[in-house]
Order: C-alpha cells, then sequence, then structure tokens
C-alpha cells in the first residue's frame, strides 16, 4: 500500500464561545474574545461577534479562516440585497440566505455553527442557530463554540427553566421571557464558568444587546490564563 | 414618415443621428394597437381589467387570457403582442420563486418589475457570453398589480425597459381616452367596488363592442386573499351591478 | 555497476535481502504514486512587536533544506507600499511566489494612482488572507505563515496570516517556534491591546534583540544573523542585517547534544 499524505484544509484555529439568548424586546450576542490554536493563544481581543447591517449580528463559531470567509459572504449578501431589494433584509430571510450560504458548500463545508441575532419585524428578539450545512432553526437561546457543552445545559436550566420545579406547588416552571437584567447577568456567569473551564475561552467577554435601535456592545474582563 | 427613417429603423443596435432607436420606438405602436387593459390601486387592493375582443361568435371567449398570475401577491394585465408577455411572466415567476426560496419572504412588486425591465432590455446581438434572449424587443407593456409589505401597488411596464409606479394607469388602443377618464376619476379614498365601476365605465366608454360580461375580464389583488381572477358568475355580478347603476350618469364615482 | 537512482547505494540484496518496498510508494509500480504536499526549503520564525510609534518585525537569514543550513543569506522581510514590511516564514519557493505577487500588486498600484499612496498594511493583509485561504480552498496551498506589519489610520497595526486562510491580530505576534519561544518574552511588553501606547522604540528593540538571541539558542532551524524592519510615521520603513550579540553558551554543557561530552 502506498503511504498516502494529503493536504488538510481544516485547522483547529477558532475562537472561545459565543451565547445567545432571545428576548420579548431585546436579543443578546455574547462572546469571549481569545483567539487559540491548540494549546497556543494567537490573540486576545479577536472579536468574534460581527455586525452584518440592518441590525443583524453574527457570530460564526469554528474554524476561523472558514469563519471569516462566511462572514464576508453574509454581509455581502445583504449589501447586494439592498442594491437588488432596496429594503431592509428581515431577520428571518437573513437566515433562509445564510442556509443558502451554508448548503452551497455542502461538500467542501465551511466549519462553523453560526448564530445570528436581532430583531423580528414584530418586534420580538430573536436567535436562529445553523449548523456547518445550512440546518436551521429559531430558538430562544443558543450557545455554540468550544464551551458549548458547558453553556447550552445551563441555558436549558436558566432561561427554559429545564428540571425546575416550584417549590410551593412542586410543579415544573413555565419558561418566561427574560428581562435584559436577569439575561445579561446569566451572560456573565456563564462564561466566567466557561473561562474556568475551557482553555479556549477567556480574556475578555464582548456583550452586544440588540434592540429596535440597534446594537450596543460592552467588554467585561475574564481570566486570562 | 417612413421614408424619413427607412435608413436607421431596421437594426436595433443602431441610434439614428437624432439619437433615436426606431424598433423600440416602434415596438411601443405594436402596444398602441393592442385590447385596452387598466390599473387601479385602491387602499383595499389592486384591480385590473382588461377588454376582451370576441372577434367570432364561435370563440371561446375563456381562452382569451390577458390578466395572469405572477405569484400569490401578484399578477398582471398584459396589451400588444400578447404572446411575448408568456416569456416576461415566465420570467418574473421564476424571479418571483426563487426569491422565496432564498429569502423565505414574497418578492416585493417592484423587485419583480425592475427584473422584468431587465429582461425587456436583452435583445439585438448578444454579448460576448451572453445568452439571447430575443432578436427585437418586446411588443408588450404589462400592468403588473400586487401587494406587499408597502401596501397595494402598480407598476407599469414598457418595451423600452423602463417601468413607472401608478394610482391607476391605462394601456392599449383605448388608452387615451381611457386615462383621460381615469384622470378625471379617480381618488386616493377609492374603494374596490368603487374603483369595479369605475373601470367597466372607463372600459364600456372605449370598446367599440357593448360591454357584456363576456367581453371583459377583472381581476384583483388584495392582502386577504392574493390574486384573483374573477369568475364567470362575479363577471356577471359586477356587469349587472354596472347596469342597476346606471350608466348616463355616473354613480359611485366621486368627484 | 548499478547507477539506477532506485538501487544505487542501497544495501545489496544478496547480503541483506530485498528491500522492501511496501514502506516507501516510490518502488511500487501497480499503484498510483501520491505527491506529498509539504514545504522543502523552509525559512523559520518570523516575530514583531508593536511600539508606541510603530511597529518591528525580525526574521533571521536562514534558509534550511530539511535539517541543512542551505541557503544562509536568504532576506525574509518584504517592503511593499511606503509603510507596510510583510515577513513570511514557511516554504521559501512559495515565499518568492507571494514576493512577486506583491512586487506586482505594488506596480499596478502605481501605474493606476500615479504618486498617490500605495497599498496600506490592512489591504495587503486582506488580499494575502484571500489569496492564501483561496489556495487552501483549491487544495494548493501556499506553504508560508506571514506577517504583515504597518499602519492604519496612523495606528501601529500588525497582522498574521497562515497557509489555511486563518488570521489574527495583536500587539506581539511570532510564526513557526517564535510563538513558543519568542511570544512569552514579548508579552511581558505587549500583553493587552493597547499595552503599546507604553512602550518605547528601545524597549521594543530590546525584547526583539533577545528573543532572536532565544530563537537561535533553541530553534534548530535559525541563525544568528536576521534582519530588522522597524517601521513608523516619521521614517517609514528601515530594514537592517545585524548578528545576535552578547550570547553566552554555557548553558550547553547542562544538555544533550550541544559540543563534545562525555556521559
Amino acid at each position: 500500500m502506498p503511504i498516502e499524505h494529503s493536504f488538510n484544509p481544516y485547522g483547529d484555529s477558532s475562537g472561545g464561545s459565543t451565547l445567545a439568548i432571545a428576548g420579548k424586546d431585546f436579543a443578546i450576542l455574547a462572546g469571549d474574545t481569545r483567539h487559540s490554536t491548540g494549546y497556543s493563544i494567537d490573540s486576545r481581543n479577536e472579536s468574534q461577534i460581527h455586525s452584518v447591517g440592518d441590525g443583524l449580528l453574527v457570530s460564526p463559531n469554528g474554524f476561523s479562516a472558514d469563519a471569516r470567509a462566511f462572514v464576508d459572504d453574509v454581509h455581502n449578501d445583504i449589501i447586494w440585497y439592498h442594491h437588488k431589494h432596496n429594503k431592509k433584509l428581515a431577520i428571518s430571510s437573513c437566515a433562509r440566505s445564510i442556509m443558502h450560504t451554508l448548503y452551497r458548500r455542502r461538500f467542501f463545508p465551511y466549519y462553523v455553527s453560526p448564530i445570528l441575532v436581532g430583531i423580528e419585524p414584530d418586534g420580538t428578539g430573536a436567535v436562529y442557530s445553523f449548523d456547518p450545512v445550512g440546518s436551521y432553526e429559531r430558538e430562544a437561546s443558543r450557545a455554540a463554540g468550544h464551551a458549548s457543552e458547558l453553556l447550552v445545559p445551563f441555558l436549558d436550566n436558566q432561561v427554559r427553566k429545564a428540571n425546575q420545579v416550584d417549590p410551593e406547588t412542586g410543579k415544573p416552571l413555565a419558561q418566561h421571557d427574560l428581562d435584559l437584567e436577569t439575561a445579561l447577568q446569566l451572560v456573565k456567569d456563564a462564561f466566567a464558568g466557561a473561562a474556568e473551564r475551557r482553555i479556549q475561552v477567556g480574556d475578555w467577554l464582548e456583550i452586544a444587546v440588540v434592540t429596535k435601535d440597534g446594537h450596543k456592545v460592552e467588554r467585561y474582563p475574564l481570566r486570562r490564563d | 414618415m417612413f421614408l424619413t427613417r427607412s435608413e436607421y429603423d431596421r437594426g436595433v443596435s443602431t441610434f439614428s443621428p437624432e439619437g433615436r432607436l426606431f424598433q423600440v420606438e416602434y415596438s411601443l405602436e405594436a402596444i398602441k394597437l393592442g385590447s385596452t387593459a387598466i390599473g387601479i390601486k385602491t387602499s383595499e387592493g389592486v384591480l385590473l381589467g382588461v377588454e376582451k375582443r370576441v372577434t367570432s361568435n364561435l370563440l371561446e371567449t375563456s381562452s382569451i387570457e390577458k390578466i395572469d398570475e405572477i405569484d400569490r401577491h401578484i399578477g398582471c394585465a398584459m396589451s400588444g403582442l400578447t404572446a411575448d408577455a408568456r416569456t416576461m411572466i415566465d420570467h418574473a415567476r421564476v424571479e418571483s420563486t426563487s426569491h422565496t426560496f432564498n429569502f423565505d419572504e414574497a418578492i416585493s412588486v417592484e423587485s419583480v418589475t425592475q427584473s422584468v425591465c431587465d429582461l425587456a432590455l436583452r435583445f439585438g446581438e448578444a454579448g460576448e457570453g451572453e445568452e439571447q434572449v430575443m432578436s427585437r424587443p418586446f411588443g408588450v407593456a404589462l400592468l403588473i398589480a400586487g401587494v406587499d409589505e408597502r401596501g397595494p401597488q402598480l407598476y407599469h411596464t414598457e418595451p423600452t425597459g423602463t417601468f413607472y409606479h401608478y394610482e391607476a394607469k391605462a394601456i392599449g388602443s383605448g388608452s387615451e381616452g381611457a386615462q383621460a377618464e381615469l384622470l378625471q376619476h379617480y381618488h386616493s379614498g377609492i374603494t374596490l367596488a368603487e374603483a369595479e365601476m369605475l373601470m367597466l365605465r372607463v372600459l364600456k366608454q372605449v370598446m367599440e363592442e357593448k360591454l357584456e360580461a363576456k367581453n371583459v375580464q377583472l381581476a384583483k389583488v388584495t392582502k386577504e386573499n392574493g390574486f384573483h381572477i374573477y369568475t364567470q358568475d362575479e363577471m356577471a355580478e359586477v356587469v349587472e351591478r354596472l347596469g342597476a347603476t346606471g350608466d348616463e350618469e355616473e354613480p359611485g364615482l366621486r368627484q | 555497476m548499478e547507477h539506477h537512482q532506485a538501487n544505487w547505494g542501497r544495501p545489496r540484496n544478496d547480503v541483506y535481502g530485498e528491500y522492501d518496498f511496501a514502506i516507501h510508494n516510490a518502488g511500487s509500480h501497480d499503484e498510483p504514486t501520491t505527491r506529498t504536499l509539504q514545504p522543502t526549503v523552509t525559512g523559520s520564525s518570523v516575530i514583531g512587536i508593536k511600539f508606541d510609534k510603530g511597529v518591528i518585525l525580525a526574521a533571521d537569514t536562514l534558509a534550511s533544506y530539511g535539517s541543512l543550513r542551505r541557503f544562509v543569506d536568504e532576506q525574509r522581510l518584504f517592503q511593499v507600499g511606503d509603510q507596510t514590511v510583510v515577513g513570511i516564514s514557511g516554504d521559501v519557493s512559495d515565499m518568492q511566489n507571494i514576493q512577486d505577487t506583491l512586487d506586482q500588486l505594488e506596480i499596478e498600484a502605481n501605474y493606476d494612482a500615479d504618486g498617490y499612496p500605495g497599498p496600506t498594511a490592512p489591504s495587503i493583509h486582506m488580499y494575502l488572507r484571500r489569496l492564501l485561504y483561496y489556495q487552501r480552498s483549491r487544495m494548493d496551498p501556499l506553504w508560508n505563515s506571514i506577517l504583515v506589519a504597518g499602519f492604519k489610520n496612523d495606528e501601529p497595526y500588525l497582522a498574521y496570516v497562515d497557509l489555511l486562510g486563518v488570521t489574527y491580530q495583536s500587539g506581539c505576534l511570532a510564526t513557526g517556534f517564535g510563538n513558543y519561544l519568542a511570544i512569552p518574552l514579548l508579552r511581558k511588553l505587549v500583553d493587552n491591546d493597547g499595552d503599546e501606547k507604553n512602550v518605547t522604540y528601545e524597549q521594543a528593540r530590546k525584547a526583539i534583540e533577545e528573543a532572536m538571541k532565544v530563537l537561535f539558542y533553541r530553534d534548530g532551524r535559525a541563525t544568528d544573523t536576521y534582519h530588522v524592519a522597524v517601521i513608523t510615521k516619521e521614517a517609514g520603513v528601515q530594514i537592517e542585517k545585524t548578528k545576535c550579540e552578547n550570547m553566552s553558551w554555557k548553558f550547553a554543557s547542562q544538555i544533550k547534544g550541544f559540543g563534545t561530552q562525555k556521559e
């Protein structure tokens, strides 16, 4: 048998993790700014949150070369939508467009698990999540990246109220929309925990809050080791 | 007139010394020979109406189709060489369905109109690597009616590739008289029921034949029900209503 | 005499038995020959750090052929435009190909905009990112890791791009072994974004010299002669060739493999 060597076009360079929560009239997209390859910290300040226009934020989550190319694609698609249709791209339409961007590369995929965040035309906060080849759905919350296994169960429990019962009645707690204050505290706690247990997560936490008036980003320190 | 133009009216890719493309201008003449088609925008939706020229009593009038669906929320009426409209409507349908496929939303009426007009200019010699569509300009004008996020919309497209946004518009052989009537009687508060009467009244004035339920066709696009071609029963009902209101005066038409 | 390249110099069959061609694919005729994608002649680390008024880049002059010191006077830092330097490690032939491409890019830019400023560091970095990502997507990569240094809106700019199209920016960056040996030294000065504002040229220069010395000590593919590029707003680009100084090899006696030693 010949000994085969081939070039692997994928690498393990990536950002840490990102997390999104949809509220009644806001949506949050948060991510750390560490960029790492293997055990090396490449940069302490590479944002994973990208504003692609029309009040929409995207975090690509995955192999960072593909991630950048993917975000550029999404950005360009929105610019061309504006040229062609002369109106704002609705988040549900952006989600469908992202699906095609991903599925177009079905047999040489972008190695990413993107999250799209924004406000629906009806005013509600929205989170859409995707797999690398384009399957997508709208959700109340989602986490992706290196700490997703840590963050997702935490969100299930705190946002969806999974496995929580009312101590008075003994009945399961119902899911209800979080207020911004609570959601922000959840995000900070979630990332403090993620940075504790995942070497790929750390340095800075960026939290973007999207409302109908646009988005604001705030930064908080995370552990740096 | 034709003598003076004869040197420059043969090719579609040659301007005359005065800067005119005669073949394109002649294509506008083809529309003036066509049957009259009218569009009226109301706040409830858009109404389209065409006259059917029933040239023989043996003709099945239902086979004259001058109003067609583009998508659930967009329809169009045509005048001129109606066979040419098939190409344009097919193009519009592809554009509309692919937009829904790509963006999970209904395409806006203006975008469909723009795409049809892009097609209108793809005549003459094909460029390098470009597929040629037509050897001559289209000989048909469309009234594209629809309802999108900006509400009811009415557009008029010409073979020149230009399009206009209208409140009410008439095209075809009777368009001059019809447009004057529309200008006089249209008002922005008009209801769909009033528009039906205005439509039939104007068509009646410009048609050579006597207006009957079988030689006119109406269609409407509303937010609730989308594009809808009037059935025979519905046509009979509106024509009857026109008769009942009397056509000598102008009932149902507010000044 | 057996002159054939596949047989000459091999152990004799009558003494050692048949050569087992299965352990490499060169001699098997019924199987297709597959090409290995790997760099051949390589340059080692490129390192860079920002300081208050600009950026410093350094790369040694060695181009190795495996473990052979094949070319000892190669320049791996290139000026592009007025205020940008590109430092390239990895395959040297791919490096020269990129060098040609960048030269061409600069010539075209000069044709198009006579007298206007040439390409900026961010635009050159973006160009290289698209180029390297395109080549990796064709499964025909340019086998390099590259640092781009210069200015972005009058602020020092330093960015990385590699054969996969991976990019990032930081106050200090390094390719290859520099990642393990130089970065810890450089991060003492510029750990966080913005730290470079409190770093003088002298401090940054000293850190670069120390880092290049450590690389020469510990990187078997490094040499003691290197180029340093200093990029500032006032003086533009200055590239000089220099040597590691004030070295101490006392540690060598403690380590296996350096010089002659007894057990």
